[in-house]
């Protein structure tokens, strides 16, 4: 702001009262920014359904996913953890969603999109000593594939839908984005069937604590999915939720928690009627 | 949040010992106090027998600590890492970051 030797500044932005109440309102201002980018539209296309959620450990967090429909009918997802907490790792989600919408529009696969994501990243990311853990996949209605590219990131779980089973998704390596430079990103590929649902999601799910400071783990999310993977995906979503609210006993958590559902539908979809994925 | 204790050996190398998570509660702590005190050694190891949870913050504060000390031509050395927190290294592929001479 400009200042001259005419200004002056008012008494009350010296009152504590007034600063911490201008700081409530800005805080509140970037969750409610960080919040709207994070619960965008969400696309709709034949033959299954996805869903996204993310809860801040405080007020404002670090977790990021986004949806990015693709010209050739696939759907690019993305999710990730920015390291560290509050603000600081809000700003920097803004920052990798940003190099995400730039890199899904131009790259073929989910490896390239991490490889330039990396690129685009790398350097502000070493400056501000911090990194992102992301995992990017496309799935195609046309072939049922789900092709995946990861970067430090949590596997996702892959339920079955005719069988009682929850099993990691093959293991990819990948550094983390912000970790070395100049890094080549490698694709794995599934084929899923009707029903099969993959589950996205950050280490605050497991890690979240309850008040004797035990974790949910990965034994109790497993048990959650199995006894609801016959749900819509937002159905689902809740009762996961639920079910990690159940245990923490209203516990303050270490770290945000995000979830991201992808199920394939009972229904084939018609090939010759297949239209791009539509952000809803 | 993590504490450390220092510990000199005869060769004039330094043994640091961590106890506690190392996590965003430790960033002053190794920033102000651990990284300006162990600077000037030429071999650092850390010891991570004690330390049983490490967030993404706490991952990044040993990048920066192992990255910073390098830098200023100390060389740098990580044990005893419990499994736990051994399988997160290993995720993020934190030895081929660092160099898998670095864990011993």
């Amino acid at each position: 702001m400009y200042k001259d030797s005419a200004t002056f500044i008012h008494q009350n932005s010296h009152d504590p009262t007034v600063l911490d109440k201008t700081l409530k309102r800005e805080i509140k201002l970037a969750r409610n920014i960080q919040l709207q980018l994070l619960n965008g539209k969400t696309p709709v296309f034949e033959g299954g359904e996805v869903s996204g959620s993310s809860i801040p450990a405080r007020l404002i967090g670090g977790d990021y996913f986004d949806f990015y429909p693709l010209v050739n009918g696939k759907i690019r997802i993305v999710v990730g953890d920015v390291m560290g907490k509050g603000i600081p790792a809000a700003m920097l989600m803004i920052l990798t969603r940003g190099a995400f919408r730039s890199a899904a529009e131009t790259t073929k696969s989910p490896a390239d999109t991490l490889k330039s994501m990396n690129q685009a990243l790398y350097d502000d990311l070493r400056t501000l000593k911090s990194f992102v853990t992301l995992i990017c996949a496309d799935w195609d209605p046309k072939t049922y594939e789900l092709t995946y590219a990861n970067a430090g990131h949590t596997l996702p779980l892959y339920i079955k839908g005719k069988e009682k089973v929850v099993e990691e998704l093959p293991r990819v390596k990948g550094i983390m984005v912000g970790g070395l430079p100049n890094q080549v990103y490698h694709n794995q590929t599934v084929h899923l069937d009707k029903q099969d649902i993959i589950f996205f999601y950050t280490d605050g799910i497991i890690e979240a604590q309850n008040n004797s400071s035990e974790q949910y783990k990965l034994h109790r999310l497993i048990a959650a999915l199995l006894e609801n993977k016959q749900n819509s995906v937002s159905e689902i979503e809740k009762n996961i939720l639920a079910s990690i609210e159940d245990f923490t006993e209203g516990a303050p958590q270490r770290d945000d928690i995000t979830m991201v559902l992808l199920k394939i539908g009972e229904q084939e979809a018609e090939i010759s009627s297949l239209n791009s994925p539509v952000m809803k | 949040m993590i504490d450390f204790l220092l510990k000199e050996t005869a060769d004039e190398n330094l043994i640091v010992l961590f106890n506690g998570d190392l996590d965003i509660d430790s960033t002053e702590v190794v920033e102000e106090e651990l990284l300006p005190a162990i600077e000037n050694y030429k071999l650092v190891n850390i010891n991570f027998e004690n330390v049983p949870f490490v967030d993404s913050s706490g991952m990044g504060l040993l990048l920066t600590i192992v990255q910073s000390l390098k830098a200023k031509g100390v060389k740098v050395t990580i044990s005893q890492v419990n499994e736990d927190v051994q399988f997160i290294f290993e995720m993020l592929q934190i030895p081929e970051i660092l160099g898998e001479d670095t864990f011993i």
